[in-house]
């Protein structure tokens, strides 16, 4: 019985944490990776096979772009399709002024917000692509602007900010 | 996945898919008896989206609740919560700091009621074209919420049928290229369409009657490609007078039972 019995040391116990070791061993700081590498597939070949291909999701209205963007990223889950990444771009605000010059001047504002969305994907053979295409295609809501790129390092660049202070220094010592 | 299985159903005969399928019957083609066609089938991509269904509309007033119940104010209602406030206090009590502060000349309930107006005054474009109403099939504005394809009358044997455009295979061109040609000969050059890829998404194969077959022609194989219409309005070069552009359930009624069978298995109807 004793042998069959379970016998996890509670917390009130004073056998509480008996096998722990971690404390032991020497803190390790995790590294910092800033440069992460791309990394690009073949494209050509007897089977082809689309490097990274970013699907940019543009529109005014946020949850619709979330919503679609979850829902494509949730079709290569089922499709069993690579998803690198998914992230979002900062968002771009719009003013809008009117002018009209009948009578009275008036200047009515308004402002627009565009969101993006980006899924990045790997792996696309390239005689399912335009099944894949044809079907976010046809899913496509109202407002909502879809670009299928390749993936480059301009895009990759575009989602770093630039820091002057920093490159002024550089090109101080250099 | 329908692309996957029309190409398997001539994986057997020939090699490898893609454009390995063209290289494939260049050389095999001294050998094989199937005479090869190339068709296209031109989509006009829907202008507008489907009506929602009963189930679809319930969930878009939940979602829109769910959204507007989590989301945080925006500048313009927070401007209005104050204003509405500054009123109360006004009524309440005579203060006159407020308007000793910038007061606005434009309230912000003033200008919902000016969008309020402009957007009263927007029409949008009727749903139900004329072409709907008068069934007019061949004209690109009829169903604007559904894919239209297109169907030319064609001269196969002695039979005059309704087809999906198709041109002969010539050796020595890829079979996307015949399909484009076939575009072209139906429609004229210049024509907008974007080809989606070099795979074919599906084949339709068919044995000729007895009385044709000889050793070298045992049938015809026709692999169809599948292109997006790009231009609104087509310029009327037309070749052949016969043509209509047709949504998936009206294919029924022109096109032939073994021919539909194998077209349906590629169309998307969404």
């Amino acid at each position: 019985d004793a042998l069959l019995a379970c016998h996890r040391f509670y917390r009130s116990r004073p056998t509480h944490g008996i096998g722990k070791f971690k404390y032991l061993l020497p803190k390790e700081v995790p590294k910092k990776k800033k440069e992460k590498v791309q990394m690009k597939e073949i494209d050509a070949g007897t089977e082809y096979q689309y490097g990274d291909v970013n699907i940019q999701m543009t529109s005014y209205d946020l949850c619709l772009v979330e919503h679609f963007a979850q829902y494509v990223h949730r079709l290569c889950n089922r499709l069993s399709i690579r998803v690198n990444e998914s992230y979002a771009m900062p968002t771009k605000t719009n003013e809008v002024l009117f002018m009209e010059e009948r009578g009275s001047k008036m200047q009515l504002d308004a402002v627009l917000t565009t969101h993006q969305r980006v899924v990045q994907i790997r792996g696309l053979s390239s005689t399912f692509a335009p099944i894949l295409l044809e079907i976010i295609q046809s899913n496509q809501p109202e407002g909502v602007h879809l670009l299928m790129k390749q993936h480059t390092e301009a895009d990759f660049k575009s989602r770093l900010k630039s820091r002057p202070e920093l490159e002024e220094l550089l090109a101080e010592m250099s | 996945m329908a692309g996957h299985c029309g190409a398997r159903a001539m994986a057997a005969r020939l090699g490898p898919r893609a454009a390995g399928s063209a290289r494939g019957v260049c050389s095999a083609a001294a050998r094989r008896p199937w005479r090869l066609f190339g068709a296209m089938c031109l989509l006009r991509l829907p202008r507008i989206t489907q009506p929602l269904e009963k189930e679809e509309e319930e969930m878009v007033a939940l979602m829109e609740q769910i959204e507007l119940e989590k989301s945080c104010y925006s500048d313009h209602e927070i401007r209005k919560l104050e204003e509405e406030e500054q009123l109360k206090r006004k009524k309440e009590s005579l203060y006159d700091e407020d308007e000793a502060r910038g007061k606005t000349v434009i309230m912000a309930q003033d200008l919902e009621e000016k969008w309020e107006q402009k957007f009263l005054q927007f029409k949008a474009a009727p749903r139900v074209t004329d072409a709907d109403k008068s069934n007019d099939r061949k004209s690109l504005n009829r169903k604007l919420d559904s894919n239209l394809m297109l169907l030319v009358k064609q001269k196969i044997g002695n039979q005059e049928l309704w087809l999906l455009p198709q041109v002969e295979w010539q050796p020595g061109e890829t079979l996307r290229s015949t399909a484009e040609r076939a575009m072209a000969t139906f429609l004229g050059d210049h024509i907008q369409a974007k080809v989606l890829g070099n795979a074919p998404f599906g084949i339709y194969k068919y044995k000729f009657p007895r009385a044709i077959r000889t050793e070298n022609n045992m049938g015809a194989k026709v692999f169809f490609f599948k292109a997006f219409l790009q231009s609104r309005d087509l310029s009327q070069a037309e070749l052949k007078a016969d043509y209509l552009w047709v949504t998936k359930k009206e294919l029924g009624e022109y096109l032939k039972t073994e021919y539909l069978k194998k077209v349906n298995r590629f169309l998307l109807d969404l």
